[in-house]
């Protein structure tokens, strides 16, 4: 499925908040089609790591290349409360340039929020503004598409819309890279694991097995060698 | 084309913030009530037997309109903090000048309403009936609030990122009004004695000379505030 | 910094000791050895992160940054020496502590400024923010500043005309020209002694800071 040519390239990144460096020297491809999960304790530089590949921080050492369009889905909605969730996606649809041709509805209807595309997204569950968010995020049909914990929150009907959406996107040839704590979920999809331990990429390798205490295991280890 | 899609984009981002003003008004209404209420305190604010109308007007004025001001321009960039919305914004490929644009447009609005509606109340309140000199005194507010709300967009632009943000704008944005804010008094008060043109040119001189320096220059270290 | 303290203590007393009294003004006149100068520097200072701060919004170099916010401070703290002896001179010779006057008015704005502007640096924590914002307001104060001072100026102003800087003969009798131009030197030695010594601090806070944090690997 993967393609050779990667469709993003990290090439050792470092970014430092303060004096503290949160990122330290990650380098990693994602290839087109292709799903890696980000795994990491709290506070071990995925957010940041997804935030700079964003292009929301600059990165203090190191670059990003990128084949096409880069989109991302973060901790908060990154949309406007007083305004309705078709009002959301046109405005920022607009800013991408696009016209306002029902491709928002169709994203929202895709998500399953068809239905409440109309009320002000201030009313929205946490279910559904992570699906809003995700139907943000896929607005200009990214080539790479960063998620930062998407199953958070979300009951099981709600996963299950948005892991079928992440299996559509990875067969439609785009690359993914999704930092989550719900591992087994997120198990079906991808086939490469990185972990990160206090800002550096420890290690990126095959899954190492269906469930998700072999990750649990592998990450474990990897902390206590103190790499 | 770039430049019809720069203003388009800047339109599209006025438009959103003015419709979600339109939903909450809360700062649209705090603004005005806010406004109403200085221009009734500043009247009792003085002994009417030394203090006449006409002299204490001017002064007034733009004090209602400085303070209401800040109200609105605070209330722009905190829009996009909540949920993190800049951060959305700075996903799609919009230019920092768009944006800015966007933003003081949005602003410039808001506050032009604000004016609009107190400054009828003000000729009643002070009972100065310059209804015919009314145009000239608009433009002389326009033009004052083009400079006050391009420098307050900017530093406002900035507070948000820190603690205490409401206090911060007053402080930060106030010695800048000194300029537009003294000749805007200035020129109303010879505007409501019915002095010639001749007497204003070097007010309204001094008001374009802010008005066109300050909006450039805060368009050019916008994009400073936005990178991260 | 040295040669800074003992130039000064050498003015106060060549200001006090040796200088006449003026014969208008009388002893209060002698302020005018600290008032002016310190004055001058604290004018000085703030210029001089004006341009630091456009520097570093050029460059992106941290020194900048730091030598921007001590120049500042320092500049904050003459500015503060320059509004307590202003009303002290003021009060025996113009008969009031204060007055609207315009070099007075648009010092206290200018104060203002700077103190709105050592404010927004400590509220900021992450460096790079800090430096970038302050280096923002710090330009926009360098263009603000003669536009306050035309503002207040076309209010009728109060203070003396100037009294060195004049195309024909300077009107001072040269005894307390000297004194003056002296304090003149020492004051920016001063204010450069300062600024070296808070850059300084700063530079050694920033290095343990770092330390303190690790590096990269």
């Amino acid at each position: 499925m993967a393609s050779s040519e990667p469709a993003v390239r990290v090439h050792e990144v470092s970014r430092r908040f303060g004096y503290r460096w949160v990122v330290r020297n990650v380098s990693m491809d994602v290839a087109s089609g292709e799903a890696v999960m980000l795994v990491g304790g709290n506070g071990a530089g995925k957010t940041t790591l997804l935030r700079v590949m964003a292009g929301l921080l600059k990165a203090h050492k190191g670059r990003i290349d990128y084949r096409g369009m880069v989109g991302m889905v973060a901790h908060h909605t990154m949309m406007y409360d007083a305004l309705t969730a078709r009002e959301n996606l046109v405005f920022f649809g607009r800013l991408h340039g696009l016209r306002d041709d029902g491709r928002a509805d169709r994203l929202l209807e895709r998500l399953g929020l068809g239905h409440v595309s109309g009320e002000r997204i201030a009313t929205f569950s946490r279910g559904m503004l992570q699906r809003l968010a995700i139907a943000r995020a896929l607005l200009h049909e990214p080539d790479v598409l960063l998620l930062d914990e998407p199953l958070t929150g979300l009951d099981d009907a709600a996963s299950q819309i948005v892991l079928a959406v992440i299996a559509e996107l990875k067969a439609r040839g785009a690359a993914l890279l999704i930092a989550t704590h719900q591992l087994i979920e997120l198990t079906s999809v991808t086939a490469r694991v990185g972990y990160m331990v206090s800002g550096r990429l420890a290690a990126l390798e095959p899954l190492p097995g269906p469930d998700a205490g072999a990750i649990v295991s592998r990450y474990r280890e990897l902390v206590a060698s103190g790499v | 084309m770039v430049s019809s899609s720069l203003f388009g984009t800047a339109l599209a981002v006025a438009r959103k913030d003015l419709r979600v003003e339109w939903r909450t008004k809360t700062a649209f209404i705090s603004s005005l009530v806010f406004a109403v209420l200085v221009l009734a305190v500043l009247y009792f604010a003085r002994d009417k037997t030394s203090v006449g109308d006409y002299d204490l007007a001017p002064g007034a004025l733009w004090v209602t309109f400085t303070f209401a001001g800040m109200l609105g321009l605070n209330r722009a960039f905190l829009l996009e903090r909540e949920n993190h919305a800049l951060d959305g914004l700075r996903l799609t490929p919009i230019s920092p000048t768009a944006l800015f644009l966007g933003k003081i447009a949005g602003n410039l609005v808001f506050l032009g309403v604000v004016e609009l509606v107190s400054l009828p109340l003000f000729i009643l309140f002070y009972d100065v009936p310059i209804w015919r000199q009314l145009p000239t005194l608009m433009a002389v507010v326009a033009l004052a609030t083009i400079g006050y709300v391009a420098v307050g967009t900017l530093l406002s632009a900035m507070v948000v990122r820190t603690r205490f943000s409401e206090v911060m704008l007053p402080v930060l944005l106030l010695p800048f009004l000194v300029p537009p804010i003294v000749s805007a008094v200035q020129l109303t008060w010879r505007i409501l004695a019915l002095r010639p043109l001749s007497e204003m040119t070097g007010w309204l001189s001094l008001l374009a000379a802010f008005d066109i320096i300050f909006f450039t220059l805060s368009l050019l270290l916008f994009e400073a505030i936005l990178v991260e | 910094m040295g040669i800074a303290l003992v130039g000064l203590a050498g003015i106060y007393v060549r200001a006090l000791m040796f200088t006449p009294i003026e014969r208008t003004q009388g002893p209060a006149q002698k302020i005018f050895y600290v008032h002016a100068p310190v004055a001058w520097a604290a004018l000085l200072a703030f210029s001089v992160c004006g341009l630091l701060s456009l520097l570093y919004l050029v460059m992106r170099d941290r020194k900048f940054d730091l030598m921007a916010a001590a120049s500042a401070e320092v500049g904050t703290a003459l500015a503060v020496v320059m509004l307590t002896t202003g009303p002290l001179w003021g009060k025996p010779i113009w008969g009031t502590w204060w007055t609207w006057d315009a070099r007075l008015t648009s010092t206290l704005f200018t104060f203002l400024l700077f103190v709105g502007y050592l404010v927004l640096r400590n509220a900021l924590t992450d460096f790079e923010m800090r430096a970038r914002f302050s280096a923002v307001l710090g330009v926009m104060a360098l263009v603000l500043v003669p536009f306050i001072h035309v503002t207040v100026y076309w209010f009728r102003t109060l203070h003396p005309d100037p009294v060195v800087l004049k195309p024909d003969a300077p009107s001072l009798p040269s005894v307390m020209l000297v004194t003056l131009l002296s304090s003149f030197a020492v004051c920016t030695v001063l204010y450069i002694g300062l600024v070296m010594q808070r850059y300084a601090l700063a530079v050694l806070q920033d290095v343990r800071e770092e330390e303190a944090a690790g590096g990269i690997s």
